[in-house]
């Protein structure tokens, strides 16, 4: 489902990053790990798309990103990929109900809102669809995001460092239903983080160096 | 959720700073419009009101005094001229129109103006009600006069000395309304109008009362003519209540003023006003000034006529095509200010509603990302950014235009009472939309350079930050 090659990326100070081959199927989910700085953030956004690789490629379902540009690949990445980033941000403007219809409405679904209501009552925060994303728990925020990342069903869910500002409470439920929400729409979810609290609740793992 | 709304909600959850931009916007556009809007109804009224006259003739001085007197009703008369001398140019063959205006007594400040027929005929007044004055002291009113006092065909009204408010008034001699006029947007609507004959009637019992006795000044200069047909006020009032007295024993029956018998001082409205005229010297019969149009109004012709009156002693003709230029261009620096000071504001407003989408747009760098993120094109992104100067912008256009026209609405009751000239809020031009046209480019301006930016942000750098 999601592949890589040979993958390498250079910074604007010329210093250059290479990441492992790797291949994982439809409905797999697995951890990326490593320290902070080895370049976990970089790697989710050739992921992803957002940066391009100086070298190799990632294709997903078959499609080699470094084919697509411009509004093409906005396009894809909003169809196919939901991404879940360290700190929950959202649209402030908007309330909860409206940043997800955002969301649908940018990738080119049509607006559905049984759809947002019930990923939240998934999510268990279906009360607060009329919310203002202002007003959210930290816990809530980061719901909300898992929320927006999931409401288009992508194929793909990547996450980075989903968990680090949560306590073990949250940290746990929040995993939990992420691996839920994966399973429940058969997506491919890959975690990029330097959490351990998170090593137990995956099978297939990655180690950057 | 589309780029409309989203923009639109942007805007709203910024209240203060989007506010900020608006006003400004608004207050620019408002100054436009209303200098726009009082210079444009100026114009019009100073067209329509100097539409068939070419010159104003009276009392050397300031001929654009001459010219705002006589013609629009606001200054004060230069001085008062002989009407017997003034009437002279009617004889001249070029002229066809020679129609003379006695100003100097008003009703609660609204001008009361002596003069013929020919004046409202002039303005192509129309009588709503009645009809014109076939004796002295019938008043035939402005529509405007109407609205603003409720007098109707049949009230008397007393007019008071000057133009201004008045220390006294002729409350001895009444006038009697007979004809009100429809309003016509021209200086008729808010005048009192009369024969010449009333306002004579009523400044010889104001000589009279002043100084005790009819006393005509320069006396070497009545021809006698005049000496002959000269008499104190007391021999006409004696005359006077002989012949009503007369009138009384014919009538008797039917007259409806019984009290006449009683108590003679009571009873002005009977006077006979030929025999009262009569007190007054012709040679001394005065007014403020004449409108005069020439035949054909060729330069030549002009240049004739005024030629004429130039001759006049005490006496000049003020061009009226002449006077009004200089009028014009002694407003023009005004507006031209505040023309100025509302593209300043403009301006102002423009920077205010740039620095405020960018530093808007500091804080949204993660929003933008995140719409990347969730599918957005660069362009979307753009073209949002764009909507919100937009939106600014017609807020913007839409409160000052509001703004304009409810304020000139309030500003002409007091435009109205200061200088009875009639404004109104609620006319529509075509300069409007070009403003609007104009507000729209301001806001697309100040948003381009932060669409821009965002346009072309490094969402991979937002994100990793």
């Amino acid at each position: 489902m999601i592949k890589t090659e040979g993958l390498t990326y250079q910074y604007k100070n010329q210093s250059e990053i290479k990441f492992p081959d790797f291949e994982y199927s439809q409905g797999e989910q697995a951890l990326i790990l490593g320290e902070s700085g080895c370049g976990k953030t970089t790697l989710l956004h050739l992921l992803s798309g957002l940066l391009k690789p100086s070298k190799g490629k990632v294709s997903i379902n078959n499609t080699d990103l470094n084919s697509l540009t411009g509004s093409n690949l906005d396009r894809f990445r909003g169809a196919n990929i939901g991404i879940i980033f360290q700190t929950p941000h959202f649209i402030e403007a908007l309330t909860v109900k409206e940043n997800l219809q955002m969301a649908q409405t940018l990738a080119g679904h049509r607006k559905d809102e049984k759809a947002v209501e019930s990923i939240l009552s998934d999510l268990g925060i279906g009360h607060k669809l009329n919310a203002s994303v202002k007003n959210l728990s930290q816990g809530e925020k980061q719901r909300v995001t898992i929320a927006r990342a999931l409401v288009n069903q992508p194929k793909l869910i990547l996450a980075d460092e989903p968990t680090s500002a949560l306590d073990d409470k949250n940290c746990h439920a929040v995993i939990q239903l992420l691996k839920d929400m994966a399973a429940k729409n058969n997506a491919t979810l890959l975690i990029v983080t330097h959490d351990n609290r998170l090593n137990d609740s995956f099978n297939q793992k990655l180690q950057l160096s | 959720m589309n780029l409309f709304k989203l923009s639109w909600k942007n805007i709203k959850y910024r209240p203060l700073s989007s506010g900020l931009s608006i006003l400004l916007l608004a207050a620019g556009i408002s100054i436009i419009l209303v200098t726009i809007l009082t210079t444009r109804q100026l114009d019009d009224k100073f067209k329509k009101n100097v539409e068939n006259v070419d010159f104003v003739v009276g009392a050397k001085g300031s001929r654009l005094q001459l010219l705002l007197c006589n013609i629009f009703q606001v200054d004060n008369p230069t001085g008062n001229i002989r009407y017997a001398k003034a009437n002279a140019i009617k004889m001249h063959p070029l002229v066809e129109l020679a129609i003379p205006l006695s100003i100097g007594d008003n009703y609660q400040t609204y001008r009361i103006v002596g003069t013929t027929e020919d004046y409202i005929k002039l303005f192509n007044g129309k009588f709503q009600e009645g009809e014109v004055w076939n004796e002295p002291m019938q008043a035939v009113i402005g529509g405007g006069i109407k609205e603003k006092f409720d007098l109707k065909v049949g009230d008397t009204f007393a007019g008071g000395h000057g133009l201004g408010e008045s220390t006294h008034s002729h409350d001895d001699v009444l006038y009697k309304v007979v004809g009100i006029l429809e309003k016509n947007n021209t200086v008729l609507d808010n005048l009192l109008l009369t024969s010449l004959e009333s306002v004579w009637v009523v400044h010889a019992g104001e000589s009279h009362k002043a100084k005790g006795s009819l006393e005509v000044k320069s006396l070497d200069e009545l021809d006698s003519l005049a000496k002959a047909n000269m008499m104190t006020l007391d021999e006409f009032k004696a005359q006077n209540a002989k012949e009503i007295a007369e009138e009384d024993a014919h009538q008797h029956d039917d007259h409806d003023h019984a009290h006449h018998d009683h108590d003679h001082d009571h009873v002005q409205k009977v006077i006979n006003y030929d025999s009262l005229l009569k007190t007054i010297n012709p040679l001394d019969r005065e007014i403020t000034g004449m409108l005069v149009k020439v035949k054909e109004g060729s330069a030549k012709a002009k240049l004739s006529v005024s030629a004429t009156i130039n001759t006049y002693e005490g006496m000049m003709a003020a061009d009226v095509a002449i006077e009004m230029q200089l009028l014009k261009e002694l407003m023009s620096p005004a507006t031209g200010v505040l023309e100025m000071l509302a593209y300043v504001i403009m301006i102002i407003a423009a920077i205010s509603m740039f620095v405020a989408m960018f530093n808007s747009l500091k804080d949204r760098q993660y929003e933008i990302a995140l719409m990347r993120v969730m599918g957005s094109s660069s362009g979307k992104v753009f073209a949002s950014i764009l909507l919100e100067g937009i939106y600014l912008a017609l807020l913007g256009f839409t409160a000052g235009w509001l703004l304009s026209h409810i304020g000139m609405q309030i500003f002409s009751g007091y435009l109205s009472e200061a200088y009875h000239y009639d404004f109104s809020g609620w006319i529509f031009i075509i300069e409007e939309l070009y403003i609007l046209i104009g507000a729209l480019v301001i806001g697309v301006v100040a948003a381009l350079f932060p669409a821009y930016k965002a346009y072309r942000a490094d969402i991979s750098e937002t994100l990793s930050k």
